[in-house]
């Protein structure tokens, strides 16, 4: 079979070529969708797991308060670190960091004390919530914060994204169908010949057929191989240029597609291109 | 039928589950019982046929166009159906044959067709080997039986051609080639000669003549009289949705007409000999004789 279905496509092969950069253009977007998917759950992963707090003091804050809360924190079971930041020492940091002239401009006081609190990894969230809510009643503190908004955000794109990827998945799907049932009807129509001589010789419906739905698996798998390439090909060269500030900016470096997620795609190729060579084939009164 | 049916060894290749019944070696090939079609109503093209074909023998299928030559072979091919009416192949009635099993007849039946059938873009060898490539026969076995074939029709080494740059008359041959590559009980040829000069035509029948001295049954259809005066075999000629048997040929027919009419043959033209020679429509220097 292998044998025939690479005698009917060598002969066929710029209408295959065709269908393959037609379905290619289709997976590099739901690939793309599924490349950020990735990414933002990286993301959204590394900053639930983020096993830091930040409590805000007021400026009125006594330095008998600041250091007590500092003790009753590091005595607290899961805080592995209470480090007491000043107003002062946060501005440097910041300033430093940014070399930003209109953060430099500000006054001393933008930049309040606090005190950055570390956690055990295993700390649940209900426990961190829960500490906050203590911290927060406190009249040394002004406000606390765990960093669970960012990851509520994240959560927030990250569901937006599934949709949009499941979304693109429907239309690559239709996509698929419509690419590869157009591609069975000429090819089918080009080798007219060769499917009334087989059925001349006795072949049965499914000896035709055969080549043909391989042919249609062949298509969509490639397409999809191909889509993986183009996108990994543009992924090392982005990634090339803006992983550091990436890295810097979300604390995770970017990551392509894990590889069960790219072989499941190269599947989903495949099979979607069988079944739509099947069922096309099988709409043809003529196999 | 001018030569003694030689007994082949032919067992037909059936589906997974079927037997191989030994009687049916000793029945005739082909039975037409009664067979009507028609494509109009108004119009049938073969009307109550009765017609037996016993297995080795070489018969020629004769008429004008549209007598049905053709469709009495594609009804035995089931490429059609029949309206009303019974065709025995070895016994079993074709036009019973649910759609699964008509591969299985096909393959048991080799087709040769006036435009030759063959996939221009395939080798020769391809265009050979797909008729055993069916049966899912080894590539070993589907090589050695291939080269055997061409070298039957004449066309040793050139398996690799592609088939388009051949000529008309090679092109026949390699549709010969794929028809008797497997060993067919019966050999269908549906004008073979029909697109080929008259001195190629004459060998092409030899072909099949040498194919028919190997056991193989075969079915002639043609309109070419020249062909059926080559030698004296058994004509069946259609007309009006009916057949005429003829077994010596028209050739000895011709002699009885113009025997019993004391060597008149102008005068017997009208009453007999043209009601099967003229009237069939069959072209050649005999038929322009008898008809004066």
């Amino acid at each position: 079979m292998r044998l025939r279905t690479w005698r009917a496509g060598r002969s066929d092969w710029r209408v295959q070529a065709l269908s393959i950069f037609s379905l290619s253009v289709a997976f590099v977007c739901l690939a793309s969708a599924l490349l950020v998917v990735t990414n933002l759950a990286a993301v959204r992963d590394r900053w639930s797991r983020a096993g830091r707090a930040t409590v805000y003091l007021r400026d009125s804050a006594s330095e008998t308060e600041v250091a007590d809360l500092q003790r009753a924190l590091e005595a607290t079971p899961g805080v592995t670190r209470a480090r007491h930041v000043s107003a002062a020492e946060a501005r440097r940091e910041v300033v430093s960091e940014g070399a930003d002239s209109m953060l430099a401009a500000l006054p001393p006081n933008a930049f309040p004390a606090s005190i950055e609190v570390s956690f055990e990894n295993d700390l649940s969230d209900d426990d961190l919530a829960s500490m906050a809510v203590k911290l927060r009643v406190l009249p040394a503190v002004e406000s606390v914060e765990t960093y669970a908004r960012w990851t509520e955000r994240l959560s927030a794109l990250l569901g937006g994204g599934v949709t949009a990827s499941t979304c693109l998945a429907l239309i690559v799907l239709c996509a698929v169908v419509s690419v590869i049932g157009s591609t069975m009807r000429l090819l089918l129509h080009r080798r007219k010949i060769e499917v009334e001589v087989l059925k001349l010789v006795g072949a049965t419906d499914g000896f035709v057929r055969r080549p043909f739905v391989l042919e249609g698996a062949t298509q969509g798998a490639a397409g999809a191989g191909g889509a993986l390439l183009v996108l990994g090909v543009l992924f090392l060269m982005v990634r090339g240029r803006f992983d550091q500030e990436l890295v810097s900016l979300l604390g995770v470096a970017p990551s392509f597609l894990p590889v069960p997620v790219a072989l499941g795609m190269v599947a989903l190729g495949g099979a979607l291109g069988a079944i739509t060579a099947l069922l096309t084939l099988r709409r043809m009164a003529a196999v | 039928m001018s030569s003694s049916p030689p007994q082949g060894t032919f067992r037909p290749a059936l589906r997974p589950g079927h037997r191989y019944d030994a009687s049916a070696a000793r029945r005739p090939i082909l039975v037409f019982e009664g067979v009507y079609k028609s494509y109009r109503a108004d119009q049938p093209v073969l009307r109550g046929l009765e017609l037996t074909i016993e297995r080795g023998e070489f018969v020629f299928i004769t008429g004008p166009s549209g007598s049905g030559k053709s469709t009495l072979l594609r009804l035995v091919h089931r490429t059609e159906q029949v309206d009303e009416g019974r065709i025995l192949f070895l016994g079993r009635d074709i036009a019973r044959l649910s759609v699964p099993s008509v591969p299985a007849l096909r393959r048991n039946i080799g087709f040769v067709f006036q435009d030759f059938k063959l996939v221009p873009s395939w080798t020769v060898f391809d265009n050979v080997a797909i008729a055993l490539e069916v049966l899912g026969l080894p590539s070993r076995v589907v090589r050695t039986r291939v080269g055997e074939s061409l070298e039957r029709v004449g066309l040793a080494g050139r398996g690799g051609d592609r088939a388009r740059v051949l000529s008309g008359g090679e092109q026949q041959r390699v549709a010969i080639a794929r028809a008797i590559v497997g060993d067919p009980a019966l050999i269908l040829a549906d004008e073979p000669t029909g697109n080929l000069d008259p001195q190629l035509a004459i060998d092409l029948l030899g072909l099949f003549e040498d194919i028919h001295e190997m056991g193989t049954t075969v079915l002639f259809a043609t309109h070419d009289r020249t062909l059926l005066d080559v030698r004296a075999r058994r004509v069946v000629v259609l007309d009006d949705g009916k057949a005429t048997d003829v077994p010596q040929g028209l050739g000895a027919l011709q002699e009885l007409f113009e025997g019993e009419s004391g060597g008149e043959g102008a005068d017997v033209q009208g009453e007999g000999a043209d009601e099967y020679v003229a009237d069939s429509g069959v072209r050649g220097p005999a038929a322009r004789q008898v008809v004066g």
